[in-house]
């Protein structure tokens, strides 16, 4: 990756659209990376288009653009930013940057899938939202088609790795449960590592955020996150300091 | 008196009680906290089942899934946990998460989807305790689970081929065991004097891959440098297996 050049007044970040098309965990996604640019103070402009997902070199999204580099997902755009000098983790020693590691995984592990399995596999969430939004760009029978392809894959990528069986309570346990371990991790501090945000923060924030704000059949995803109030305060320090203060006001529904 | 708890799990070699990642997490979690285990080892008559493996049954109820018995063990008021704060026990769920994202790929594929080690060591050692013609069918059908699971979760474009894919597993296995031996440092166990539930994880994962003779070993040579991981398997084999050890 070139290091060389500076961030350029172009970057922009490919999402899919934000108002009829867009997924809770893409939308987690993305969110996270805008949190991590804006962190770095690195100007990125978000474009919405109905064919993200294929125009990403990975198949996730968001991916970046900058200058002539395409670069999809956290994990690779926080490298990539590092490559390019900035980076948010420098300060942390290893055992600290061991547990950022881990708690990112855990984010992964536990929060995106159960957003994935409640898009997915749940068949009240299935039939009145995800099938409509994902195929909403597409002209019958496309959008019937590419939505059951992507429930097929997404079905049984759940069945590997062990959610198959889980019931949806199960599922909203665990959530629960990784909320609980967020919420003793973060205690009364500002950020997870003190007084400066890090990648972590920004993938917290995205998913938390996204939890709170997305409309969903029932409320009992979002009820989750809100028993902590010290996660509540975070995803709003976030909101604040860096969406609101620099005049992108991000999601017009407040956290209530 | 408590009702007799039995485990069914793979059994040992190579100086390990068990060679089976997850049968080793519970096994290691009942020593830590003292739950008295009778341990049903699998061998090839048609005795217990095999399938999700290791299972725990007492009187009344029937548990699968690692995760499923330590929990159920703690509700039994056997819990290694007892003396960590709420922090270190938010610290435990991360660190099992890095290691089943992280590390759990390249374990699958060193046992079983690396063809010299599959067909060698993994392959005939499962074969053996699993009983005619049963045998035939088993190993594979958890060959191609495991290989499923690894292209499903990490073989996503572009990394589309199997080859890729490997490169990319092992560099995130080594950064793992690179982040737990940091984080090790030089005490016994993970949160202080006592081992816990994270110690269990570790130790479930760590040691089978420390401990069997693989053709194959570029992540088992990985972790031989790591001299303090190697420390932590072999006291906790010398201090909770000593009697039970299996046989070479």
């Amino acid at each position: 990756m070139t290091a060389a050049e500076p961030w350029p007044e172009n970057a922009t970040l490919y999402q899919q659209l934000k108002g009829e098309q867009i997924l809770l965990s893409d939308n987690a996604a993305s969110l996270a990376v805008q949190a991590f640019l804006q962190m770095c103070n690195l100007p990125i402009k978000v474009v919405c288009r109905a064919n993200a997902e294929y125009m990403s070199p990975s198949g996730k999204v968001p991916f970046i653009h900058v200058g002539n580099q395409v670069v999809s997902e956290l994990g690779p755009i926080v490298q990539f930013v590092k490559a390019k000098g900035h980076s948010l983790s420098d300060g942390l020693d290893e055992v600290q940057k061991a547990e950022m590691k881990a708690y990112m995984e855990l984010v992964n592990n536990m929060l995106l899938t159960a957003e994935l399995y409640l898009q997915w596999c749940d068949e009240a969430t299935v039939g009145e939202i995800t099938h409509a939004r994902y195929g909403s760009p597409y002209p019958w029978p496309l959008n019937h088609i590419l939505a059951y392809q992507k429930q097929w894959e997404v079905r049984r990528k759940m069945k590997a790795i062990g959610w198959g069986k889980k019931t949806l309570d199960q599922v909203l346990e665990d959530v629960d449960q990784c909320c609980q371990a967020l919420s003793q991790r973060l205690g009364t501090q500002p950020y997870f590592f003190n007084k400066q945000p890090t990648e972590l923060d920004a993938l917290v924030f995205g998913h938390l955020y996204t939890i709170l704000t997305t409309q969903l059949t029932s409320d009992e995803l979002s009820e989750k996150v809100k028993n902590y109030s010290n996660l509540l305060a975070f995803c709003r320090r976030i909101e604040q300091h860096y969406f609101e203060d620099r005049g992108k006001g991000s999601s017009s529904i407040r956290l209530s | 008196m408590a009702a007799p708890l039995e485990l069914s799990c793979w059994g040992g070699g190579w100086g390990l009680p068990s060679v089976h990642s997850e049968s080793l997490v519970v096994m290691a979690y009942a020593k830590f906290s003292g739950a008295p285990l009778k341990v049903n080892v699998i061998d090839n008559t048609w005795r217990g089942s095999r399938g999700d493996v290791p299972i725990l049954t007492t009187k009344d109820n029937i548990v699968s899934q690692p995760a499923k018995i330590l929990n159920f063990l703690r509700k039994q008021k056997y819990n290694a946990d007892y003396e960590l704060s709420a922090r270190q026990g938010a610290d435990t769920l991360a660190y099992i998460a890095l290691l089943e994202e992280k590390l759990l790929p390249a374990v699958l594929h060193t046992f079983w989807v690396e063809n010299d080690n599959y067909f060698t060591v993994t392959k005939p050692w499962f074969a053996s305790r699993i009983p005619f013609p049963l045998s035939l069918i088993l190993p594979g059908r958890m060959s191609k689970g495991a290989l499923n699971r690894i292209l499903l979760t990490r073989g996503e474009p572009p990394l589309y081929h199997l080859r890729e894919v490997e490169a990319q597993i092992y560099r995130d296995a080594k950064e793992c065991l690179n982040l737990l031996s940091h984080r090790l440092g030089t005490s016994q166990f993970f949160f202080g004097d006592m081992p816990s539930t994270l110690d269990a994880y570790v130790f479930g994962f760590l040691a089978p891959l420390y401990k069997v003779r693989f053709p194959k070993v570029q992540l088992q040579e990985h972790l031989k440098q790591l001299s303090n991981l190697c420390r932590f398997c072999d006291d906790i084999l010398n201090s909770y297996f000593r009697h039970s050890l299996g046989d070479g």
